[in-house]
């Protein structure tokens, strides 16, 4: 069996049973609504932005009505991608096949708040912090925080395994959403959770599918409920900025900080020469810096009061042995709230010249150990050198280095890149498809993986993920048409079509 | 409150030039030196009233978002100073 193409036009009969389903007001065919969920924030061909439209858009306002939402497309063979905020960076909610849109931004009901087992079941249409404002009043916080965090959905972040600035103290999504409700391909509703039970946080009992429908990009299922693991509101935050003479220095503060055991320790970040580079353009903390600050790191902790007050004092001596100089409090406090909302940056880049330019803000990332960051930073630096040699309409924004657990062994290893998508022809596409390639090569020859949080679904870096995953990207071709016989749900994601080509 | 003055709130204050990219007409108010900006884009005309609203529902929205986190930012420069003093090395 073969899948291949885009979508059929979409008949009458169609839409005349996704209206019985939704009602009509939530099946949306105008434009508007079509163009709006067409991309997303991740490195996008503009001049082709017309092949992602899709045909219609739904907004189901239960399970049931996804539900019946993907029986009719199963049934009639249409894609169909789920959407939440449309935040990623990876284009998992991008239509590539167009099809239908499910955008379950109608699931955002807070279900149940459970404060003596500190759980609470959600739709997976809320956003985390219109949820924590609400759970703030009971002294609660669900500490899943992208640089999405005002806009992304929980249902984005199951679909895409989220990672969150605060996950070396309280755990990535993964660790965070205890169970889910979701639809599978062929319109059946189920739970998975580590093993059974709605609020179980470790179960030895069957696989873990709950792995499984994380991080899938939208390809395996839509996922409608999750119920979340909740943490006393923090009594305090501790955010320290630091500024050094150079690279190799902050390099080695980083790993004392992440190495230090410190439990109130919720992250660190390492600031390349690049990145501070860019910071002096127009991020108003660091355009009055000095020019020997060359390179900065943060770290972060949140906890009971007295906890992370003594966390930080051993922080800062550890910072200070290393040759820090801390940038004061204002910077601190600033930097760091800031980052909560990466999504509202400063949008230009800067062409050969000097001259200002629109660009938009692109990001490639890995994960990658602690011990590879320098190579890795210098490999990944000359690519997008050769890059902009070539298509002046890339721009090096710099690399930062976070740590994504309490150990320090890896990072979420970013490099930033500035691109004038209206300049983008299919030449500088090409280019950056093949630059990210290259990336991503990098990446897997230094033992790490292509992405720590973005995930590895686009053109370029996804060629490389049968290489990553060996004989698991198999199985992953297997689970893929076991569970999506017809490939309707997110088709042309990961590579997944070769799981419907016949054997030669 | 003073009166608004169309003329007034459209007459910046002189720019500092803070370095060679950046220059400061309000204090910590960086802006990009407009030189940068002569080619590939166009400088919207912002009068002083805006420039120094947005930048103060920039910090109003930074303070909410510790405000949202934890109850209390713990001072770097506090803890900085115990520990100079001698006090914070236990």
């Amino acid at each position: 069996m073969t899948i291949t193409g885009t979508a059929p036009q979409l008949s009458d009969r169609v839409l005349a049973e996704l209206t019985d389903a939704l009602g009509g007001e939530y099946v949306l065919t105008s434009k508007t609504a079509r163009y709006n969920r067409a991309r997303v924030p991740a490195p996008f061909p503009v001049h082709r932005w017309r092949e992602r439209v899709p045909d219609l858009v739904v907004l189901p306002g239960s399970a049931e009505q996804v539900a019946e939402v993907v029986r009719i497309a199963n049934a009639h063979r249409i894609p169909i991608v789920p959407r939440d905020g449309g935040t990623g960076l990876t284009d998992g909610a991008v239509p590539e096949r167009r099809g239908i849109v499910v955008d379950v931004k109608r699931l955002d009901d807070i279900k149940e708040i459970d404060l003596d087992n500190r759980t609470c079941t959600v739709g997976t249409g809320i956003n985390m912090l219109k949820l924590n404002e609400v759970l703030g009043a009971h002294g609660l916080i669900y500490p899943d925080d992208p640089a999405s965090y005002p806009c992304s959905l929980v249902g984005g972040r199951i679909g895409t395994s989220g990672w969150s600035l605060v996950g070396s103290r309280f755990g990535h999504t993964r660790d965070l959403v205890l169970s889910f409700e979701l639809v599978l391909p062929t319109g059946k509703l189920i739970r998975v959770g580590d093993g059974g039970g709605r609020k179980v946080s470790k179960s030895s009992s069957g696989y873990q599918l709950k792995h499984l429908f994380m991080g899938h990009q939208g390809t395996l299922g839509i996922a409608t409920e999750a119920t979340l693991k909740l943490y006393p509101k923090p009594e305090a935050e501790f955010s320290p900025f630091w500024a050094f003479p150079d690279f190799d220095s902050a390099y080695r503060c980083v790993g004392e900080l992440a190495r230090a055991g410190v439990a109130t320790f919720a992250g660190a970040v390492l600031f390349d020469e690049w990145k501070v580079d860019y910071l002096r353009r127009d991020d108003e903390a660091y355009i009055p810096q000095p020019a020997d600050v060359r390179a900065l790191v943060c770290a972060v902790a949140y906890g009971n009061d007295d906890e992370v007050r003594a966390g930080g004092r051993r922080l800062l001596r550890i910072a200070r042995d290393a040759g820090a100089r801390y940038l004061g409090d204002e910077i601190s406090h600033g930097d760091w709230a800031a980052r909560h909302d990466r999504y509202a940056t400063p949008l230009h880049g800067r062409t050969p010249a000097g001259q200002v330019a629109p660009m938009s803000w692109h990001c490639e990332d890995a994960a990658i150990n602690y011990t590879n960051l320098p190579a890795v930073r210098r490999e990944w630096h000359s690519i997008v050198a050769r890059l902009r040699d070539k298509h002046p309409i890339f721009d090096d924004w710099g690399m930062f280095f976070y740590t994504s657990a309490d150990t320090g062994v890896d990072y979420l290893t970013e490099i930033d890149v500035g691109i004038w998508e209206q300049e983008l022809d299919d030449a500088a596409w090409a280019a950056w498809v093949d630059a990210k390639r290259d990336i991503a090569a990098v990446a897997l020859n230094h033992g790490g993986s292509i992405s720590a949080c973005h995930g590895s679904c686009r053109e370029g870096e996804v060629d490389l993920v049968p290489l990553e995953l060996g004989g698991g990207y198999d199985v992953m071709l297997q689970v893929k048409r076991a569970l999506d016989p017809n490939n309707i749900m997110n088709p042309g994601k990961y590579g997944l079509q070769r799981a419907y080509e016949e054997a030669p | 409150m003073s009166a608004y003055r169309f003329e007034e709130q459209h007459t910046p204050p002189p720019a500092r030039q803070v370095t060679d990219v950046a220059v400061e007409r309000f204090e910590h108010i960086f802006e990009v030196d407009p030189k940068l900006m002569t080619v590939h884009v166009a400088q919207q005309l912002f009068p002083n009233w805006d420039t120094l609203r947005i930048a103060a529902s920039r910090g109003d929205h930074l303070e909410w978002m510790h405000r949202h986190w934890a109850a209390e930012a713990v001072s770097g420069q506090k803890l900085l100073d115990e520990l100079d003093a001698g006090d914070g090395d236990r």
